[in-house]
């Protein structure tokens, strides 16, 4: 009997730990969103008022905008990551000491703080002393001097940059670790019919990558969908609005507005978003294992 | 404006106008207890700090003090109101206490007793410790803007420091045509209201105002318009450095502290970096100051800004913990900090001290025309959605710098709009 309960017992810290850490504020958070509290007047959660936040998020004109902002931001970013990481592993595969050193350097952006990539790029796209903006105004005389982010679509621009710029690297290990498990053979046999290395990346090597490819994107989507440290530090979700994540919205919303039920309901919000993406994603890779065991 | 009024009125008749020096209470009632401050990262509260041996062994309270930086502040003092914390005073910034009105208690009484003046203190700073007609909390760190200017770029421009914002443009230009630096130094970018700053003198000089008597958004009338107008185009004629339409203060400043920008419209403190080698390019003697320009034919204004400290509601330790209000607000303590040659504080929250004739001649005439400008600086009402506010106004006119907005008239009546949809 008392070995039978053992792995249960067991089990019990670790459940307590993910109770008190993951599903209270879970769902706390969500009873939360059904209430009204203003933390200015109440320490505490006030009288429940239905589905009203969600209601006013959906004709709120700022809530919408970083909806809008924030899924410009995700298919660019999720889509330049996959493409850039997919081409360097293609790059990188091959054995040799300069293929090694490559792939340990490539690790250092990934370990570097968001914030602080964040605060670095705001440095080096400033007009006056920035490394880059200086930089790009030297090789291309005509980019002298451009308020790189001043401008809306650049400044879009910039923050998907180091987003990439933080990601690819990852991503780029997890494709070297799917183009190890791809066999050699087919790619030398169809080398030997004399097929050209385009048609190799794509009638071989590709197809075989989809399901690690679809791993990356929805990882990749996920984490795109939180944005949030890079817009405190580089763009303070400006100019104007135009780099308001749905991430940095629910902050300053909660944090600012302090009005917590509002908050939470625009947190359930994105939560929904990221559980539907995710169940999206199980039931391709369900599909895929199906297809690939009939 | 009422509720100010009444706050001034009970605080004057309460308090009188004695000249004040703290005295510990007698008998040390308190000895043995700790008090905890949580106050935000600065150099004249570390210059306190340094200096507590004094009190605490006049009291035998022990006084802990931890810093948070400025960006993380508000969140440091949220926690503190939500969650209840161990810190007995904190600093908060005018512009939050209202909505961390929880967090504070009040502390008239105790104060009383002590023997405080608070006819000491300027209007425009301590209206921002009265809440609901009570005492709250003292201030201790108090702002005013003036403007910088590179004294050896003027001359070589042989122009005159500018007394109007006309004259400022007129100014930039005339340094633009004859040095390699960028004219005048302004923040646009979004972060805590800060490309409001400037904004707001121009939107009082031509006659606006953010609200009206009833609360209901103005800062979009001929005035405002016309205000925000002049704000922008000083990118568009550019007197500004590039990227200025990002800009936020820190931004602005460090321009002016690497000889990039001939001028600086800032607050005051800032004046303690402008010549500091560790963090500056410039020297002492090529760093001038003047009041804020104002519209031509118009009062000079300034925006203020105020930091005050407070006992929190959930202290265990309020008594000892307003004994050290009263030391910490003691005019002496600030007076010696002014004139402590190892330092280079500026800022001073006393009247006594704006208008001592040796903290002027130390710091050449600064504290008197700070003293000029808040005799007339009446100070903004921040209300429960302040902040919410402050981030509506900050895009709008982040929107306008950016190009992302072209109307004036249009962007302002949508902030209006918005404000007015606050829940």
């Amino acid at each position: 009997m008392q070995d039978r309960l053992l792995p249960y017992w067991l089990l019990v810290p670790a459940f307590i730990i993910v109770l008190a850490t993951t599903i209270y504020p879970l769902a706390y958070s969500f009873i939360t969103s059904f209430r009204a509290w203003d933390l200015t007047k109440s320490r505490r959660p006030e009288g429940f008022v239905g589905i009203d936040n969600y209601i006013y998020a959906a004709s709120e004109s700022q809530f919408l905008n970083s909806l809008w902002v924030t899924f410009i931001f995700v298919i660019t970013s999720v889509a330049l990551t996959v493409v850039l990481a997919m081409a360097l592993a293609l790059l990188l595969r091959r054995k040799g000491s300069m293929h090694t050193f490559t792939r340990i350097i490539l690790i250092l952006p990934f370990a570097m703080s968001p914030a602080l990539i964040g605060v670095s790029y705001r440095f080096m796209f400033n007009p006056e002393f920035g490394v880059l903006a200086n930089g790009l105004g030297a090789v291309f005389p005509a980019l002298q001097g451009v308020p790189w982010l001043a401008d809306p679509q650049l400044a879009m621009g910039i923050l998907v940059l180091t987003d990439v710029w933080h990601w690819t690297p990852y991503m780029t290990f997890m494709c070297l670790g799917g183009l190890a498990s791809i066999p050699r053979e087919t790619e030398e046999a169809a080398r030997i019919d004399g097929a050209s290395n385009l048609r190799i990346v794509f009638g071989i090597i590709l197809p075989q990558m989809r399901g690690v490819i679809l791993v990356m994107a929805v990882l990749k989507t996920i984490f795109a969908l939180k944005m949030f440290d890079q817009v405190v530090t580089l763009t303070g979700g400006g100019p104007g609005t135009s780099t308001e994540t749905l991430a940095y919205f629910i902050f300053n919303v909660g944090f600012r507005w302090f009005d917590m039920g509002y908050a939470s309901a625009l947190a359930w919000i994105l939560t929904a978003i990221m559980m539907f993406i995710s169940i999206w994603y199980v039931r391709m890779l369900l599909s895929e294992r199906k297809m690939a065991t009939a | 404006m009422k509720l100010f009024t009444s706050a001034i009125a009970i605080a004057a008749s309460l308090y009188g106008a004695q000249a004040f020096a703290w005295e510990a209470t007698e008998g040390r009632p308190y000895e043995g207890q700790t008090v905890n401050v949580l106050a935000v990262k600065s150099s004249q509260f570390e210059a306190h700090e340094a200096r507590l041996a004094e009190f605490e062994e006049a009291t035998g309270i022990d006084v802990v003090y931890d810093y948070v930086p400025f960006p993380n502040m508000k969140e440091a003092l949220t926690t503190e109101m939500v969650a209840g914390g161990d810190y007995d005073v904190v600093s908060v910034m005018d512009q939050w206490v209202q909505s961390l009105q929880m967090l504070m208690e009040p502390i008239g009484p105790g104060i009383e007793a002590q023997g405080t003046d608070l006819s000491d203190f300027p209007a425009a700073h301590i209206r921002h410790g009265m809440l609901n007609g009570e005492l709250i909390g003292l201030p201790v760190r108090g702002h005013v803007q003036l403007m910088f200017y590179r004294t050896d770029l003027l001359a070589e421009a042989g122009v005159e420091p500018p007394q109007t914002w006309e004259e400022m443009v007129t100014a930039a230009k005339a340094i633009q045509d004859n040095t390699d630096a960028s004219g005048v130094a302004l923040p646009y970018g979004k972060l805590n209201g800060q490309n409001l700053m400037v904004w707001m003198n121009l939107l009082w000089g031509n006659g606006g105002d953010l609200f009206d008597a009833d609360g209901n958004a103005v800062f979009n009338s001929a005035a405002g318009v016309a205000a925000t107008e002049t704000y922008v185009s000083y990118l568009a004629e550019e007197i500004v450095p590039a990227g200025s339409a990002v800009f936020v203060e820190q931004d602005a400043v460090t321009s002016f502290k690497q000889g990039n920008s001939a001028m600086l419209p800032v607050w005051w403190w800032v004046r303690s970096q402008l010549s500091d080698p560790e963090q500056s390019t410039l020297t002492a003697d090529q760093i001038g100051f003047t009041a804020l320009p104002s519209v031509a034919g118009a009062d000079r204004t300034t925006f203020t800004n105020t930091w005050i400290f407070g006992v929190t509601a959930e202290s265990d330790n309020k008594d000892a913990a307003t004994e050290f209000l009263g030391w910490l607000t003691d005019p002496a303590l600030e007076r010696d900090v002014l004139m402590d040659p190892d330092l280079s504080e500026v800022v001073a929250v006393h009247m006594s001290n704006l208008t001592d004739a040796e903290v002027n001649e130390r710091w050449g005439g600064m504290h008197q025309a700070a003293a000029d400008a808040l005799a007339t600086a009446d100070g903004v009402e921040f209300g429960d959605n302040w902040p919410r506010i402050v981030l509506i106004l900050e895009t709008a006119i982040s929107s306008l710098a950016s190009g992302e907005a072209t109307d004036v008239q249009a962007t302002l009546d949508k902030a209006a709009e918005d404000i007015a949809a606050i829940r």
